[in-house]
């Protein structure tokens, strides 16, 4: 059987509607999620961007069915999270990030496979797969080393092979880079992405604060603030929605007149010259600001006319962090509250402590230092 | 077949129709209940560790054992070897029960406190009252352990007379099997009160312990409690499990459940319950309890999933 054609009559491996979660806390009760509806097709690769206390790790829970929401429905797959958990966790797992969670006592490949067999995989067949994922994680030198023996990184993908040993149709994946350096959390996101990519019809829901990670990995994201989805799309739908004008960057050798000529043009919103331009060394550099692409055209035009060589020609794009500025008015650095946790939940005290950069910024510039080294 | 090659799985492997996923059948529970045991057994029972071994399974049980001999032969002042046999089978025998009635308590508290993988458990598809009473059988395991050890102490160097010839086999094996299920369920019930509590209940299961201790006639009969109390001993799996282990192996010896003045004997008239009764009040009481803790143990559960509590941590 065809697994492309199977999926196209699947019910949706996530559906919720009107979920509202709701910690009964002192002094007051504190809404985690407020009235979601979602859907994530089979085969998706769905990221919930948002600060910590957004509601992320609460809608994880309830959709792995660790926590049962307050009001409102979740299915996976078509199971009902409140009813059928016990089938959900045999098509599902779950890795989280930031935590040091595992049996110290044991060695890497003892506790993969006792998870195996409680995941009903048979005594060879679990260590068959144990070994092959302990291989593809990168663990192999330290496949009889003890768990309490392994550094961070290596704890990590430890529970990523956890997560894998029974080839879940859905994988649910909380901050699961949180705290980890940059090679190991690429190594993660390669993992992932190899693993997804191996079998149409494998989901993936990811929650992350970091926005460069969510652009690389997801087909869809939803952005989630104070227990409600703001927005939910494609990261370029998402872009798209707060890009009301097109924005260049405009490498020149020179510019007769200045930028000033060029905002005169029909279709120029503006153009101003760059602070890193040296006309000394003939490079002048002009962001300008367009009505819309087709205006370029006549920039182009002018540009001849003015004998200007072009050296370069950039299109800027906003970020996902622009997205959210721009929907919630503030930035993930500002104000986050913690009302996932209500205080002393579990799981929601991984903010962006434990030696990970505490800004968005930080984690594009490193996304980005990672793309450049790929691509060296 | 390069590493995420095998990270991939087997796609051909993986049906993808929802309607055919089913629960987990019988040979997953048995698997799952093994691996636990196999879980426990290593996670718990210090055996990498020989300082922590001989202090947990040999020390103190000797020192449990020893303390009250001691204790009787200085108030009692040179008790006959029937009561102090009675003492020492009995004070043998709560190695294997606190670790019993703890185990599964304790289980609950360190996987969700230290290692932190309760909720990755609770998350897997075996039931998750199957994984507890798989750490509950490995810990009781350990503690039988430490109460051979006792006895072949007492034995050696105690001088406890048992007459093998003597010893009611049938009743003895009768008795043991009949016990592990009430007992383990015990620590299940304690399990499902731990789930609710937060850190300070790292000292509950051995309050709870201790508790039991006084009122199932371990080293005294249940005649000098006052009634009440006797009752509450009499509706205990633990008390008949204790009586029938003595009878069994020390026949003719003198009994905790009945003899002068007890309820026992007010009751039915008779000195003391014969082995058919003590067989039959262990079953009961066990299947009673039994049944009591799993549906208590379900209620906790659900309140925990409600709550939020599988994942709490309260130690950090």
């Amino acid at each position: 059987m065809s697994i492309e054609r199977t999926t196209a009559t699947l019910p949706p491996a996530i559906s919720v509607a009107g979920l509202r979660r709701v910690y009964d806390v002192k002094p007051e009760p504190v809404t985690a999620l407020g009235g979601v509806d979602l859907e994530v097709a089979p085969g998706e690769f769905f990221g919930l961007l948002g600060p910590n206390g957004a509601g992320k790790t609460t809608l994880i829970k309830i959709l792995t069915t660790l926590l049962l929401p307050t009001a409102g429905e979740a299915r996976i797959f078509g199971f009902d999270v409140a009813t059928d958990s016990r089938r959900i966790r045999r098509i599902m797992n779950m890795v989280a990030g930031g935590e040091q969670s595992g049996y110290g006592i044991l060695t890497v490949r003892e506790q993969l496979w006792m998870f195996s067999q409680f995941y009903g995989l048979g005594t060879r067949e679990g260590w068959r797969r144990v070994d092959e994922l302990i291989e593809a994680v990168g663990l192999a030198e330290q496949r009889v080393q003890r768990v309490s023996t392994l550094a961070t990184g290596q704890r990590q993908k430890m529970n990523m092979a956890r997560g894998l040993l029974n080839d879940p149709w859905i994988l649910f994946l909380d901050e699961p880079t949180l705290g980890l350096d940059v090679a190991a959390a690429r190594g993660i996101r390669e993992l992932i992405l190899d693993w997804k990519a191996a079998v149409p019809g494998r989901t993936v829901l990811l929650t992350t604060h970091y926005m460069a990670e969510a652009d690389e990995l997801c087909e869809r994201i939803a952005i989630v603030d104070r227990g409600r989805i703001l927005a939910i799309g494609s990261p370029e739908e998402l872009k798209r929605r707060i890009q009301r004008e097109s924005i260049f960057r405009l490498e020149l050798d020179h510019l007769d007149g200045g930028a000033a000529r060029l905002a005169r043009l029909p279709g120029v919103v503006s153009a101003a010259l760059a602070a890193d331009s040296d006309a000394e060394a003939q490079r002048v550099v002009v962001n300008l600001v367009l009505v819309e692409d087709a205006a370029l055209g006549a920039v182009v035009t002018a540009l001849g006319g003015l004998g200007s060589q072009i050296l370069a020609l950039r299109k800027s794009e906003p970020t996902l962090e622009d997205v959210f500025i721009e929907l919630v008015g503030r930035g993930f650095a500002d104000g986050a509250d913690d009302t996932d946790g209500a205080g002393g939940h579990a799981g929601e005290d991984r903010g962006s402590g434990g030696g990970m950069p505490a800004t968005a910024e930080v984690v594009v510039a490193e996304v980005e230092a990672e793309r450049v080294e790929a691509g060296r | 077949m390069s590493a995420s090659e095998r990270a991939r799985g087997d796609p051909g492997a993986t049906p993808f129709v929802p309607s055919i996923v089913a629960e987990a059948g019988a040979g997953d529970t048995l698997r799952a209940f093994r691996t636990a045991a196999l879980l426990g057994w290593r996670v718990e029972s210090n055996w990498t560790d020989p300082a922590l071994f001989f202090i947990y399974t040999v020390a103190r049980p000797i020192a449990s054992l020893l303390l009250f001999v001691v204790m009787i032969q200085i108030v009692g002042g040179g008790a006959n070897d029937e009561i102090r046999a009675f003492v020492i089978l009995g004070s043998s025998l709560w190695a294997t029960l606190v670790a019993g009635i703890a185990g599964p308590a304790w289980s609950v508290l360190e996987d969700r406190e230290r290692y932190r993988m309760l909720k990755y458990l609770y998350l897997s598809p075996a039931s998750f009252l199957v994984l507890l009473v798989g750490r509950g059988v490995a810990r009781l395991a350990a503690g039988a352990i430490g109460t051979a050890i006792a006895l072949v102490f007492a034995v050696l160097v105690l001088g406890l007379r048992v007459d093998v010839a003597r010893v009611d086999w049938p009743l003895l094996l009768t008795t043991l099997l009949l016990g592990i299920p009430p007992i383990v369920a015990i620590g299940v019930l304690l399990g499902a009160v731990c789930l609710q509590t937060r850190q300070e209940s790292w000292s509950y299961p051995d309050a709870f312990a201790g508790s039991m201790f006084l009122v199932t006639g371990v080293v005294f009969p249940l005649a000098v409690l006052p009634d009440p109390v006797e009752v509450v001993g009499l509706l205990n799996p633990i008390t008949w499990w204790i009586a029938g282990v003595r009878q069994a192996v020390l026949p003719g010896g003198p009994t905790s459940v009945g003899g002068e003045g007890s309820l026992w004997t007010v009751v039915t008239g008779s000195a003391s319950p014969d082995a058919a009764t003590v067989v039959f009040a262990l079953f009961a009481t066990g299947a009673l309890i039994t049944l009591a803790a799993t549906a208590i143990f379900r209620l906790s559960e659900r309140r925990a999933r409600d709550q939020g509590l599988l994942d709490r941590t309260t130690g950090s």
